[in-house]
C-alpha cells in the first residue's frame, strides 16, 4: 500500500507536520522529509535504475513538493500527494531521456546496485550460500528490471512495489485499464524470459 | 452622466419601479462604479448525443478560439452546445453576477489586480440556492477558467469563465 | 482459450483484481487445464521474487547530506524569488510565519503564501490560478490543473448531484446589464434593451431572481 492507513498514528502527526510546513516551517519539512525520503528514493531508483540521477529526482521532488504546499488543501493523505509528485517529475526525466535519445533501455546498464537486505560475501566463495544467492537473484532481478522499456518498467514498479491496484495505476500513468492489463502481462513475459535460469535453478 | 431635470427623474424612476414590479421608486443610477475589467461568462452543455442538446445557437466570441475543441481536451464529449452567455463588469467595490442561466451562474467579487493584467477574484458557482464552490482565483486575460458542473442527461453542464484583455 | 499473446485473466487473477465469482472460475480452469496452472504458478513466483527483491524503500545515500541539499535549494529558490519581487521581501515574510503564534493563523498564511509564491518568472504567472477551494456540499470535492493542451485552468467540481433529465436547463444571452447597489440590484438586459431578470437577494443573502422573461 503506498499510502500509510487512516488509522495509522504517523497518519495523524503528518497533518501536524503539513499544516506546519505549509505555513513556512521549514523543521516540519524536514520531518517530513526524513520520514519519506526512503520510500521516494526507493520508488525513483527503481524506475531509473541510476544511483545518482534517482537522489538528485528524488530531491527535486522533495522540492516541487515544498512549492506545491500551498495547492495541497490535506484531502488526501500527504505521501499519496507526494508520491505521485515524485512519479511525475521521474516518468517525466524518462521520456526526456528517451527523446534525448540518451542511451538504450534495453541494454545493460553499467551501474549496479545489490539490493537491500542482502549480504555482501567475498568473490572468492565457492559454496553458494543463502546470502550469495539471495544477493545474485537480487541482482539479476535489478538488471532485468533495467532491461525492460520505461512504461513496462512503470506498472510493475507501481504494482509489485507501491501494490496499486489497475485502477489506481491507470490514474496515475495515465492510461487505461486495458493498457495496464497489456504491459503488466508483457513486462512478467519479459522478465520470465530474462530471469528462466534464475527460476530454474533458484527457485 | 447627463443632469435630467428632476420631474423627468422621477418619471424615470417611477417607470423603472412599475417595470420592476411595484414598490419604491427606485433612485436614480448612480455613476457608474469602479470596475476591475470584464468577465465573459457561458453555460455550456457537453454531451455525446447530438439528440439531447437543446438547438440553442449562441455562438463564442472569437477571441477564444475553437472553444470546442479546447474543452474536448479536458472534457471527453463530442458536442459541446452553449446554452447561454453574459459580459459583465467585475467591479471593484460590489460583487457581480454572472449569469448565462438561471439554472447554474457566478457570483464575482474582486481582490484587486494581479500582475500581467490578471485580477484576483473571489468566486461562488452557484446553482438555484445553493453554492457549489467557493474559490479564491487569479485570472489572467487568455486563460479561460473551465468549472466541471454537474452531470445532466447523458453529458455534463460546464461553465466557462473568461478575463477580457484591456 | 485466450490466444497465449495476452491472458488478461491470469494477471488479474494473480493481481487479486478479479470478483470472487470470477476467480472461483478461473480456479476452476486451472485445474482442467495443467499448462494454464504452470503458467500461473511460474508468474506468482515471480510475483514474490519482485517484492522480496525490489523493496518499497530504500536506504539513501548520505541521508544527511540529502536533507541538507534540499533545504539549501529550497532558500535558493525563495532567494531568486524575492530579488524579483523587491517590494515583498520574502524571507522575512518565511520568517514572520516561523514564529509560533502565527500557527492559529495557518490558513490565512496559505492563501498569503499561495499569493507569494507566484513569482513572475514561473509559468504560474501566465495562467488563471486556482489558490484555494471550499465546497459545502457533503461528498463533493473540487480539485485544479492547469490543461496546456486546452491552454485553459480547470477547476473540477466532482459528487455534485446530477440534474434530473427531464429539468430543462436554458440559458440567455446577456447583452448589458445594470447594478443599483444602493438596493442590491441589478438588472440583466438582451441585445434589443430588453430587462430580461434582475438579480437581488433575499433576507439570508442568497440570490432571488424577482423576474423572468423568455428569450426574445
Amino acid at each position: 500500500m503506498p499510502a500509510p492507513a487512516a488509522t495509522d498514528p504517523g497518519e495523524v502527526s503528518d497533518v501536524d507536520l503539513v499544516k506546519r510546513s505549509q505555513a513556512g516551517d521549514m523543521r516540519a519539512f524536514d520531518t517530513l522529509v526524513t520520514k519519506y525520503r526512503g520510500r521516494i528514493y526507493a520508488m525513483t531508483y527503481h524506475l531509473i535504475q541510476n544511483e545518482t540521477e534517482a537522489w538528485d529526482l528524488a530531491q527535486e521532488a522533495f522540492i516541487k513538493a515544498w512549492r506545491a504546499l500551498p495547492n495541497f488543501k490535506l484531502d488526501a493523505a500527504f505521501y499519496t500527494w507526494l508520491y505521485r509528485i515524485a512519479h511525475n517529475v521521474t516518468y517525466d526525466w524518462l521520456r526526456k531521456k528517451k527523446i534525448q535519445g540518451d542511451g538504450e533501455f534495453d541494454d545493460e546498464r553499467t551501474e549496479h546496485r545489490v539490493a537491500v537486505g542482502a549480504e555482501a560475501t567475498p568473490k572468492g566463495d565457492a559454496a553458494p550460500d543463502t546470502a550469495l544467492r539471495n544477493a545474485e537473484l537480487g541482482q539479476r532481478i535489478q538488471d532485468a528490471i533495467a532491461k525492460l522499456s520505461p512504461d513496462h518498467r512503470q506498472v510493475i514498479i507501481l504494482r509489485e512495489v507501491e501494490g496499486l491496484a489497475y485502477e489506481e495505476i491507470a490514474a496515475l500513468v495515465p492510461c487505461s485499464l486495458g493498457t495496464v492489463m497489456s504491459r503488466l502481462f508483457y513486462a512478467r513475459k519479459k522478465l520470465q524470459e530474462i530471469l528462466k535460469d534464475v527460476y530454474e535453478t533458484t527457485l | 452622466m447627463k443632469v435630467l431635470p428632476p420631474v423627468f427623474l422621477l418619471l424615470v424612476s417611477c417607470a423603472i419601479s412599475w417595470a420592476q414590479g411595484g414598490g419604491a421608486p427606485q433612485p436614480p443610477p448612480a455613476v457608474k462604479p469602479a470596475t476591475e475589467g470584464k468577465v465573459w461568462g457561458a453555460l455550456i452543455f457537453a454531451a455525446n448525443d447530438a439528440a439531447q442538446l437543446t438547438g440553442s445557437q449562441e455562438k463564442a466570441p472569437k477571441h477564444l478560439g475553437v472553444l470546442d475543441e479546447r474543452l474536448a481536451k479536458v472534457f471527453p464529449f463530442k458536442h459541446f452546445e452553449i446554452l447561454g452567455q453574459h459580459q459583465q463588469d467585475i467591479f471593484r467595490e460590489y460583487e457581480s453576477w454572472v449569469v448565462p442561466s438561471r439554472d447554474l451562474f457566478l457570483k464575482v467579487d474582486s481582490n484587486g489586480p494581479a500582475e500581467n493584467g490578471g485580477v484576483k477574484l473571489h468566486l461562488q458557482v452557484w446553482r438555484e440556492q445553493q453554492v457549489l464552490v467557493k474559490s479564491d482565483a487569479v485570472l489572467r486575460p487568455g486563460s479561460p477558467l473551465f468549472i466541471g458542473g454537474p452531470k445532466w442527461k447523458d453529458g455534463r453542464l460546464i461553465f466557462v469563465l473568461s478575463l477580457e484583455r484591456k | 482459450m485466450k490466444p497465449p499473446s495476452e491472458n488478461h485473466d491470469l494477471i488479474r487473477w494473480l493481481d487479486g483484481e478479479m470478483t470472487d465469482a470470477e476467480r472461483a472460475a478461473f480456479e476452476g480452469e486451472m485445474k482442467a487445464d495443467p499448462a494454464l496452472a504452470k503458467e500461473a504458478e511460474e508468474m506468482r513466483s515471480l510475483s514474490a521474487s519482485l517484492r522480496t527483491h525490489l523493496p518499497a524503500e530504500m536506504k539513501v545515500p548520505h541521508a544527511d547530506f540529502f536533507n541538507s541539499q534540499i533545504q539549501m535549494r529550497i532558500a535558493q529558490l525563495e532567494m531568486e524569488d524575492s530579488r524579483q519581487k523587491p517590494e515583498s521581501s520574502l524571507e522575512s515574510i518565511f520568517a514572520l510565519f516561523r514564529q509560533p503564534w502565527l500557527a492559529a493563523a495557518s490558513a490565512v498564511a496559505v492563501v498569503v503564501a499561495g499569493f507569494l509564491m507566484i513569482g513572475p518568472g514561473g509559468t504560474d504567472s501566465e495562467h488563471s490560478l486556482i489558490l484555494s477551494s471550499y465546497t459545502p456540499g457533503r461528498g463533493v470535492e473540487a480539485s485544479t490543473y492547469h490543461d496546456s493542451a486546452a491552454d485553459a485552468t480547470v477547476l473540477m467540481l466532482d459528487g455534485l448531484d446530477e440534474v434530473p433529465a427531464d429539468r430543462k436547463i436554458s440559458g440567455i444571452s446577456v447583452h448589458r446589464s445594470e447594478t443599483e447597489p444602493e438596493v442590491a440590484a441589478t438588472t440583466l438586459f438582451d441585445a434589443a434593451g430588453a430587462p430580461l431578470l434582475v438579480i437581488s437577494r433575499d433576507a439570508a443573502g442568497h440570490p432571488l431572481f424577482l423576474r423572468n422573461h423568455p428569450r426574445g
